[in-house]
């Protein structure tokens, strides 16, 4: 016994010396699958002509770099077929999340607000109980007048909520996915 | 204090004495005394479940239980207002004891037994007993520990909290679970200790200016969870409660056994708690349910006079739901919620059920320990403590992916420590020790999020030595620690494509405490400490960089942080007047070097999510100051009134503005009335207390997305009663919380921005001793 503390001290030692790994291994760098880092907004004009195409592009995230923000032209008097891509261009192939929120229409809707007092945005599209999802709209211009549209995206949204149906977000709740504002021109 | 402590000890001896010999006429005579004051304790009732004979002390607390046969036996010791003691004894011939109760009250020298050794430190400490925490069971451990002048804690609703003593908590507060440093995700306001307050018999908060004796970042205060030591008693015993509680509808289990055996000394705890959807004055809070399954075993070996061991395991394993309103995705929602009467997914219904979003914790701990005396006056303990911690925290995706976490992190941690201790003369009283401890932590990639706190593998090794010693009615004591820390990260770059960034820190701290107590007179007692420590930055304010939704800011870490630095001093005075009036308060001033806290920038931060603000880590020279003072009056013998107070002020200093998160200042007040038979119940204690809790006015609107909640005020009542049965002892008991039903939101829980905080709630319990 008289040992013990020699044994003890021997022990400790071998313990600060031999503890396993000496560095942290090469953290597994996570598939960010569920990132969205591209909003496409492709308007096409109805009676024929050149697309017009609203793009939200942040490729590294949230944080980071700023994001890259296009601007659009719209024609006076003119109705748009409107149609929404989401993206993951992190990832290897390019995920599409568009189909993810199809696939959950139920607990997905995109809203529409336009500073454009004659813009008119209307739902083109219905989810498995009828209620709009706004991933395929239409877009009608009338006069002339410069501002920009904002669009969100919100998941479990209350679509029963008073005036949701019709595209008002006030009563909407549920979680903010994306909330994308483009300057716009009607000329 | 000194006199006290050997009071303590001494009860632990039985005294035997001589008389005459014959069968069945054994007599067991003796007093009982009050431990705190000395005096005589009348009306103390003494039993004997195998001779089912008992006795009430006279006026002299003198007892005499008489025509015993030889044999053993279960003695039981109690007084209204007093711990019960339990004793058990061998008898071959008349026996005299002497038996010390110590009076429950919060107020004067607290004695102090850490493990086998009773130390006492001129450090402040306020005690919750077996008792206290059997009839708070259905608490967690940073609500329980609110009753503690000067304790708050930070929540994200009630069943997430942690504990803030003198405004520190998180990485600056240490908690040690049977003597070890918790070892877990202490970051943020969000993650709650993983420890069952129930497996311990004792809860210790030393609101002091360091504890050198343990490894951690303690700025001061430490927070002690103790288990019971086996009592020597060759039977198996234990205790059985349940409890339910109204808010919620909780139901819980606790279930402890015992037995010193001959081949070893065990001691097995188990703890099953489910609680749904609480309730605020007006409606349900949507998933805010939790459920625990806890268990901790126990073993004592003595294998010879010189050398003994124990081992301790303790598993604790949670689900705690958050509020589903409170999970948004951007700053508009979060202003959205501002604006509700009742959050998003309120439901007219109570629930069971837990859905994202939720926490899943487990832990474990392993501990050896064995003691080896040299001798008499010197010994040495060899320590080894393994810590397991599994976090996971699930949150409403898309996709599927609820189902997977969004965070998820597993640490592993080793200590070890050697310990001196050594008595020397002139009532000199030396511990000296060396500790080491390897934490590798790591981010399961099941997430598919970017992790906000990165892996990490630290490597630390201290040394302290502390000494104290008694001088007729005078105390010192002095300690110094040094640790070297050497940490390695591997992070993700969160610029594209993602890389991993390796860092490596190294650190050095130097710590050192003094302290003095002076029992001046029988009704005055002074202390005055003094504490220099040093923290290093952790690697969530280093390195974090991304979104924090849960706060709906951008987080960045700061590389360059330097080591944060504290000077505290506390004074304690205590008085005691006739045994009817005491007073004492804890005046404290904390001085901090390079105060790490989250700085809001002027500057927003577009993502497709909308723009979040940013948040920096930062440094500044911060002060916090306060006190905790607790009166109480004793009209008469049975009744008693109590009032505590604690006001904290805490600022930066070098930005002439407030800190934030400091808790608010509160008064609490008690009535207690003691009833020592009333119908079939006996000892019944009536409480009705109010707790009214000031506005937190120190705080810029700058610093929060809302203006501080108002000031509230909760009344409640306490019922209890202990009877002794034949072979059980009974204790029930009845609390009702938020009697008036008020709704009210606190400044420290997370959830103000979305809910009210809970309405009444009723609990009952009930729990068998046997």
């Amino acid at each position: 016994m008289t040992n013990s503390p020699f044994i003890i001290l021997t022990s400790l030692l071998l313990f600060f010396s031999g503890c396993k790994k000496d560095e942290p291994l090469d953290p597994v760098i996570p598939n960010e699958e569920e990132l969205i880092t591209t909003f496409k907004y492709t308007l096409t004009p109805i009676g024929g002509g050149e697309n017009i195409i609203l793009t939200f592009k942040d490729l590294d995230g949230d944080g980071g770099n700023p994001p890259t923000i296009s601007k659009g032209k719209l024609d006076t008097n003119t109705t748009y077929s409107g149609s929404v891509e989401l993206l993951n261009e992190l990832e290897n192939p390019v995920g599409n999340i568009t189909e993810e929120v199809r696939e959950e229409s139920n607990d997905h809707q995109l809203f529409y607000q336009s500073t454009i007092s004659e813009l008119e945005v209307s739902y083109n599209d219905n989810d498995l109980n009828n209620n709009p999802i706004g991933l395929v709209t239409q877009v009608k211009t009338k006069a002339a007048g410069s501002g920009n549209i904002t669009i969100t995206l919100r998941h479990k949204p209350n679509k029963s909520g008073n005036g949701v149906q019709s595209g008002d977000i006030t009563n909407a709740g549920g979680e903010t996915d994306i909330v994308v504002t483009f300057e716009l021109d009607v000329q | 204090m000194f006199n006290k402590l050997l009071a303590t000890l001494s009860f632990l001896f039985v005294i035997p004495a001589y008389l005459s010999a014959q069968n069945c006429d054994r007599i067991i005579s003796g007093r009982v005394i009050d431990l705190s004051t000395g005096k005589a304790i009348e009306y103390a009732n003494i039993y004997s479940k195998e001779a089912e004979a008992g006795a009430v002390t006279d006026s002299l607390g003198y007892f005499k239980i008489q025509n015993l046969c030889n044999g053993s036996y279960h003695i039981s010791a109690s007084h209204i207002g007093c711990l019960p003691k339990h004793l058990f004894v061998q008898i071959t011939k008349d026996t005299s004891l002497i038996i010390y109760l110590d009076h429950n009250s919060e107020v004067l020298n607290e004695v102090n037994i850490i493990g086998e050794i009773t130390t006492a430190t001129t450090q402040e400490s306020q005690t919750l007993n077996s008792e206290d925490i059997a009839q708070n069971s259905d608490k967690n451990l940073a609500t329980m520990l609110e009753d503690v002048t000067g304790v708050s804690s930070i929540k994200n609703g009630s069943g997430i909290a942690k504990p803030i003593v003198h405004g520190l908590y998180g990485n600056r507060l240490t908690i040690l679970n049977n003597g070890i440093a918790q070892s877990g995700q202490q970051w943020g306001v969000d993650h709650s200790p993983e420890i069952d307050p129930l497996v311990a018999n004792k809860i210790r908060v030393i609101k002091g200016v360091g504890a050198l004796e343990y490894q951690g970042n303690s700025l001061g205060s430490v927070i002690l969870i103790e288990p019971k030591q086996i009592t020597l008693d060759p039977h198996v015993h234990g205790n059985a409660r349940y409890f339910f509680e109204s808010n919620g509808l909780g139901n819980g289990i606790n279930i402890d056994f015992e037995q010193y055996g001959k081949l070893v000394a065990w001691r097995i705890v188990g703890t099953l708690k489910k609680s749904g959807d609480n309730k605020t004055s007006k409606y349900y809070l949507r998933n805010t349910g939790n459920q625990e399954a806890n268990v901790a075993l126990q073993l004592e070996k003595t294998w010879n006079k010189k050398l003994s061991s124990d081992l301790y395991f303790s598993s604790f394993n949670a689900e705690l739901g958050i509020l589903r309103g409170s999970q948004v995705g951007n700053l508009t929602d979060l202003e959205n919620a501002f604006q509700l009467e009742e959050p998003y997914f309120t439901e007219d219904n109570f629930s069971y059920s837990i859905d994202a979003p939720f926490q899943r914790v487990n832990h474990h701990l392993l501990k050896f320990k064995s003691k080896y005396s040299l001798n008499k006056k010197q010994w040495i303990s060899l320590t080894y403590a393994g810590q397991y911690n599994l976090r996971k925290e699930f949150d409403v995706r898309r996709g599927g992916r609820t189902d997977s976490p969004s965070l998820s992190l597993e640490q592993k941690s080793n200590f070890l420590e050697l310990k001196y201790h050594h008595y020397l003369p002139k009532n000199w009283k030396l511990k000296t020790g060396i500790q080491g401890n390897y934490v590798d932590n790591v981010n399961k990639p099941e997430t598919g999020i970017l992790p906000l706190i990165t892996d990490y593998i630290s490597r630390e090794l201290g040394i302290f030595a502390l000494a104290n010693k008694s001088y007729k009615q005078t105390r010192f004591e002095l300690g110094v620690r040094y640790d070297f820390e050497n940490r390695k990260v591997a992070t993700i770059s969160t610029g594209v494509p993602r890389e991993i960034v390796r860092y490596e820190n190294n650190y050095q701290n130097l710590s050192a405490v003094g302290g003095i107590t002076n029992d001046f007179a029988k009704w005055l007692s002074v202390a005055y400490n003094l504490g220099y420590s040093v923290r290093n930055p952790e690697v969530n304010e280093l390195y974090s960089n991304g979104l924090h939704q849960g706060v709906g800011g951008i987080e960045e870490g700061n590389p360059n942080l330097k080591q944060e630095v504290s000077f505290k001093n506390t004074l304690s005075i205590k008085t005691k007047i006739k045994n009817k009036f005491s007073f004492e308060t804890l005046l404290y001033y904390q001085e901090f070097q390079d105060y790490i806290f989250l700085n809001p920038e002027d500057e927003f931060r577009l993502t497709i999510r909308g723009a979040f603000p940013v948040f920096k880590y930062e440094q500044t020279q911060a002060q916090i100051m306060g006190f905790d003072a607790v009166a109480s009056y004793q009209f008469f013998e049975r009744a008693e009134l109590v009032a505590k107070y604690s006001f904290l002020y805490g600022s930066d200093k070098t930005n002439n503005i407030p800190l934030i998160y400091m808790p608010a200042n509160n008064l609490y007040g008690e009535l207690n009335y003691q009833i020592p038979k009333l119908g079939p119940f006996e000892n019944v204690e009536i409480q009705l207390n109010n707790r009214y809790v000031f506005k937190q006015n120190n705080l810029l609107p700058s610093q929060d997305y809302l203006e501080a909640p108002e000031a509230y005020n909760l009344v409640g009542v306490k019922l209890s009663s202990k009877k002794q049965f034949k072979k059980v002892k009974l204790n029930t008991y009845l609390r009702i919380e938020n009697l008036l039903n008020v709704s009210y939101r606190d400044y420290l829980n997370r959830l103000r921005y979305f809910a009210d905080d809970l309405g009444i709630n009723a609990i009952v319990g009930i729990s068998l001793s046997f």
